[in-house]
């Protein structure tokens, strides 16, 4: 493996930035985008809660707003929008708008000066993953209802939109998006290892800046929302994409690059730094793939009851046991294998703690490789129900594209395991490239770093054999 | 500026209130339009079909529109004018159409084996 360039072949370094083309640049400058992709969104998005709530109790697989949801924009979420374009779902989606609208007093134009609502700063303690990590978790204790109560469905996103809004009243700009909202922590972690940007592109240019206008804001756009510096950032995880920092910055300073995959996982700056927080959200990501693998693709139909609650107590064992599973067995086995990993470098200097944390980053490649193997499980057999909901939404018999009477057609089932061993073989290969060069970062010493690098391989590889079993022998 | 800024908040107004009241104006018009009889499908235990009883004009095109609520599969028939559906899957909307050409009351009933109490999923039809 030489030093910089991943499998030996793209450099690190490899940028190709979209945002050269005048037309795109044009696009990201315009005060109409995003904006009226978010208008759309935000119509199907209420598309999506009439048919929740006119489905109500009943069956999911025909229901316009389980299906758009929880197949269609879940499986474009890990397997487009994440890998490739970091946190483009946060670009449109239509969830903070309200709350944008009401501190901005303007939909189109900007604001200059203080933004309406109380605007206080997020409190310090909370600036971090764990709320969202307990959010996120939480939310999964009712992913049994998701799919197949249309009304769940309904009440969970009417919550969310209601919960950006009032946060959005009493704390100053996105803090709801960066510290609350459940699917942001994972497509944060997630967007590290993207294959796309926002990034500046001179720091000469941003130096002589003053004021920093991509910071503060000018009559052309709003100060950075998500609390960045547009102009000196390094992990995609806290930006949002809201393309601001294209308006503000007068020098078309800023651009949306293409990238190798993974970078920001090797990212550890004293104001980007490494942490357990992340750590914590790249376990759960992982531990809830298993279970909602094991749950709804595995044969066990006893453990799918406790999850859609057949019996309470079922139920509160699949809590607790979720629960524990999550945020307690996982990091256990994965604490083991980093305290083997201090024990055979050798090394007395790195604190276990900074093992732990250093390594956890291994998972997100892998995490995100079992997130796109499991979207598979779901939208090749039952991606045509699309067809079928698309034209009649509310199951009232509307036929709006001819396409209400699709038959269900599974496509390519028959290699559905192989697909999925193929996406997890590869996204295990990205954790080694990345978990040995994390394993050099954290020891410095070449030697100690292979010698680290050993029991990390071998909890990794015996996951991935794990996971292969289940999608080859199922 | 001000006609942007306008034009953005129309769009977000037709974006929600807008569809919400296009969806159910559409729809209303829609059954105006096409439907005689609506029909609820649901096992006896949970409510049987609603209603139970529906009257149609005779001599005049009738259609029914039949929504089946549940996670299992139902059936529809009326024997007496040969309407039958074969199955109506969870979920699913179907519509029969047919001219009763005779007076009086006639069964209706659910045709796939659905629960325990299958054989009590009826209602009646009245043809006046
Ligand atoms: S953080 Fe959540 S609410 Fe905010 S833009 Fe992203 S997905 Fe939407
Ligand atoms: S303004 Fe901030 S959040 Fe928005 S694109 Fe620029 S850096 Fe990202
Ligand atoms: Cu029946």
């Amino acid at each position: 493996m030489t030093k910089n360039k991943l499998f030996g072949l793209i450099d690190l370094d490899t940028r190709f930035e979209l945002t050269k083309f005048k037309l795109v640049r044009m696009l990201f400058k315009s005060r109409w985008f995003p904006l009226l992709v978010i208008l759309f969104n935000l119509a199907i998005f209420l598309v999506i809660l009439i048919a929740g709530f006119i489905g109500g109790y009943s069956s999911g697989n025909y229901n316009f707003g389980v299906m758009v949801v929880w197949i269609l924009w879940w499986v474009l979420l890990m397997f487009m929008l994440v890998p490739v374009f970091a946190r483009s779902w946060c670009l449109m989606c239509p969830f903070p708008i309200f709350g944008e609208w009401f501190q901005r007093g303007k939909l189109f134009g900007v604001k200059t000066g203080k933004l309406n609502g109380l605007g206080l700063k997020w409190p310090k303690a909370l600036k971090n993953m764990w709320l969202m990590n307990f959010l996120f978790l939480g939310t999964t204790y009712f992913s049994g209802f998701f799919t197949v109560r249309p009304l769940a469905t309904f009440i969970l996103l009417g919550a969310i939109i209601l919960l950006a809004f009032i946060v959005m009243i009493v704390f100053e700009k996105r803090n709801f998006c960066l510290y609350m909202c459940p699917v942001s922590g994972f497509q944060g972690l997630y967007s590290q290892f993207a294959m796309s940007e926002i990034r500046r592109k001179d720091p000469e240019i941003c130096k002589h800046h003053t004021p920093k206008t991509c910071f503060v804001g000018n009559e052309k756009g709003h100060g950075c929302p998500w609390n960045l510096m547009p102009f000196d950032f390094k992990k995609n995880t806290y930006c949002g994409m809201c393309l601001e920092c294209f308006k503000t910055c007068p020098y078309d300073n800023m651009a949306f690059n293409l990238r190798p995959p993974g970078i920001d996982l090797l990212v550890d700056t004293p104001r980007e730094p490494k942490g357990l927080d992340e750590a914590w959200k790249a376990f759960i990501m992982l531990g809830i793939a298993i279970v909602f693998f094991l749950g709804f693709q595995g044969p066990w139909g006893w453990l799918k009851d406790m999850i859609r609650a057949t019996t309470t107590k079922g139920y509160l064992g699949y809590i607790a046991g979720h629960t524990i599973f999550n945020l307690l067995a996982i990091p256990s086995v994965f604490f083991i294998f980093a305290f083997l990993s201090k024990l055979f470098s050798g090394n007395k200097e790195v604190s276990l703690k900074q093992v732990f944390i250093n390594f956890s980053y291994t998972l997100v490649p892998l995490g995100l490789g079992v997130w796109i193997a499991f979207s598979l499980g779901i939208i090749l057999p039952n991606g045509s129900y699309i067809l079928h909901i698309i034209s009649d939404p509310f199951a009232w018999g509307w036929n709006i594209f001819g396409t209400a009477h699709f038959p269900w057609t599974p496509v390519f089932t028959k290699y559905l395991g192989l697909l999925q061993g193929g996406i997890m073989v590869l996204f295990y290969l990205f954790s080694l490239v990345y978990g040995f060069r994390l394993s050099k970062q954290t020891y410095g010493d070449e030697t100690q770093a292979k010698l680290g690098w050993l029991p990390i391989l071998v909890f990794l590889t015996g996951i991935t054999i794990v996971f292969l079993w289940l999608f080859l022998a199922a | 500026m001000k006609t942007n800024e306008r034009l953005a908040v129309f769009l977000i107004i037709l974006a929600t209130i807008g569809v919400l009241v296009g969806v159910f104006a559409i729809e209303k018009y829609r059954r105006g339009q096409l439907y005689t009889v609506q029909l609820t499908a649901r096992v006896p235990e949970n409510g049987n079909w609603y209603p139970r009883q529906i009257s149609v004009p005779a001599g005049e095109k009738v259609r029914i529109y039949i929504r089946n609520i549940e996670t299992i599969t139902h059936g529809f028939a009326i024997p007496d004018f040969e309407v039958a559906v074969k199955e109506i899957k969870a979920g699913e909307v179907v519509v029969v159409e047919f001219t009763p050409d005779k007076k009086g009351t006639f069964p209706f009933m659910c045709t796939v084996w659905c629960s325990d109490h299958h054989l009590d999923m009826t209602g009646e039809l009245i043809v006046e």
